[in-house]
């Protein structure tokens, strides 16, 4: 009886090890959550985007069509990325 | 008299919004309020099933928006609470039969007779959802510990600030308290962590709730119930009492934690 007990105690703590679910339910809601309260109408990007070239076109030279720009998921991280090409350094110099 | 008039919504169907709309229709009453419940899922009628009440139908909110009935015949009594009212969906017809002015007006109109006017939205983010919520001062989300259900209460909760129904109240529903003790179900931090709400109440999920709905008696009736309890709960904070929330706890005797014990072991097991 005592080794029956023994075992049913050792079972009990083996399922102690066992992944939380409820842990990896509340991670991946976290960022499904701030993905879809992020999810910018179409008018905001553009102009956030305008607003990003400006500044930047206030230092160097660059493409106005963007080679990348969008809001995603990096691991547990939501990240803007944004690639612009530079076409002259130039204005660099002029800026300082 | 100037009643209040409270939407329940989810976003995500199957959650218990009809469920929560009947039990706290019927625990208001039971606190002696004058309440109206309206079930605004046109085309997809339930509350009455749910309270027993299907047949008693011969009006619907359809027809007395149309105006082919008059306020009182459209207004069917409860079977045991006399100041508790339904006005049922119309089965037959779209949810384009109303529109969202129609409805405020009726609210307005019987928020001078009722202390209480509860509406049943239909699940979903469309032209229902948008009728009951234009006309609602207040809002009630319920949902459940699961990704799903939360995921859409939190754009429910988005849509309901530009709407300008300002701090929602939860209702965190069917929780088993068995699995939030083996940490394989949120709890009500976890909940409330990801959705920055205030929280209304709490509700076990409870086989009671369902045999309650078979018989058309809704489970606040049956007081031993956890369900029917933590709906009367609900139902007194909604009118101002302050109740604390409900603990939910898993059923502590010996025989239900050598239930508990051999349960996990099962689990383990098929995991290992």
């Amino acid at each position: 009886m005592l080794e029956f007990l023994r075992w049913l105690l050792n079972q009990r703590d083996f399922s102690k090890e066992r992944e939380n679910t409820k842990d990896t339910a509340r991670q991946r809601l976290q960022l499904v959550l701030m993905h879809d309260r992020l999810d910018l109408p179409p008018e905001t990007m553009e102009s956030l985007k305008t607003e990003i070239y400006e500044v930047v076109s206030r230092y160097l030279v660059v493409e106005e069509d963007f080679m990348e720009f969008e809001i995603r998921r990096l691991d547990e991280l939501m990240v803007l990325v944004s690639n612009i090409q530079v076409k002259e350094l130039d204005r660099l110099v002029t800026a300082t | 008299m100037k009643g209040r008039t409270i939407v329940i919504t989810s976003g995500k169907g199957g959650v218990g919004k009809t469920t929560a709309t009947a039990n706290i229709g019927t625990g208001l009453a039971m606190r002696g309020q004058r309440v109206v419940v309206i079930d605004t899922d046109i085309g997809l009628r339930n509350l009455d099933v749910v309270m027993g009440l299907e047949n008693r139908i011969v009006y619907d909110l359809v027809n007395l928006i149309e105006g082919e009935c008059k306020l009182h015949q459209a207004l069917i009594r409860d079977k045991s609470q006399h100041e508790l009212y339904l006005i049922p969906a119309a089965q037959t017809r779209d949810k384009n039969s109303i529109d969202p002015d129609q409805l405020r007006e009726l609210c307005a109109q019987l928020e001078e007779e009722f202390d209480y006017v509860l509406m049943d939205c239909p699940a979903g983010i469309e032209q229902g959802f948008k009728n009951a919520v234009t006309a609602a001062k207040e809002a009630i989300i319920v949902t459940t510990p699961e990704v799903s259900a939360i995921r859409d209460a939190d754009r429910v909760i988005g849509l309901l600030e530009s709407a300008e129904l300002q701090r929602p109240k939860l209702i965190i529903n069917r929780i088993n308290p068995d699995m939030v003790k083996r940490g394989d179900m949120m709890d009500q931090r976890d909940v409330v962590s990801l959705l920055a709400v205030d929280v209304l109440g709490l509700v076990p999920a409870d086989e009671k709730t369902i045999t309650a709905a078979n018989k058309g008696v809704p489970v606040v009736h049956d007081k031993k119930a956890a369900a029917g309890a933590a709906f009367l709960r609900i139902a007194a904070r909604v009118d101002g009492d302050e109740v604390p929330l409900m603990e939910i706890e898993s059923k502590s005797g010996l025989l239900a934690k050598f239930k508990g014990l051999v349960g996990i072991n099962g689990s383990a097991y098929s995991h290992a």
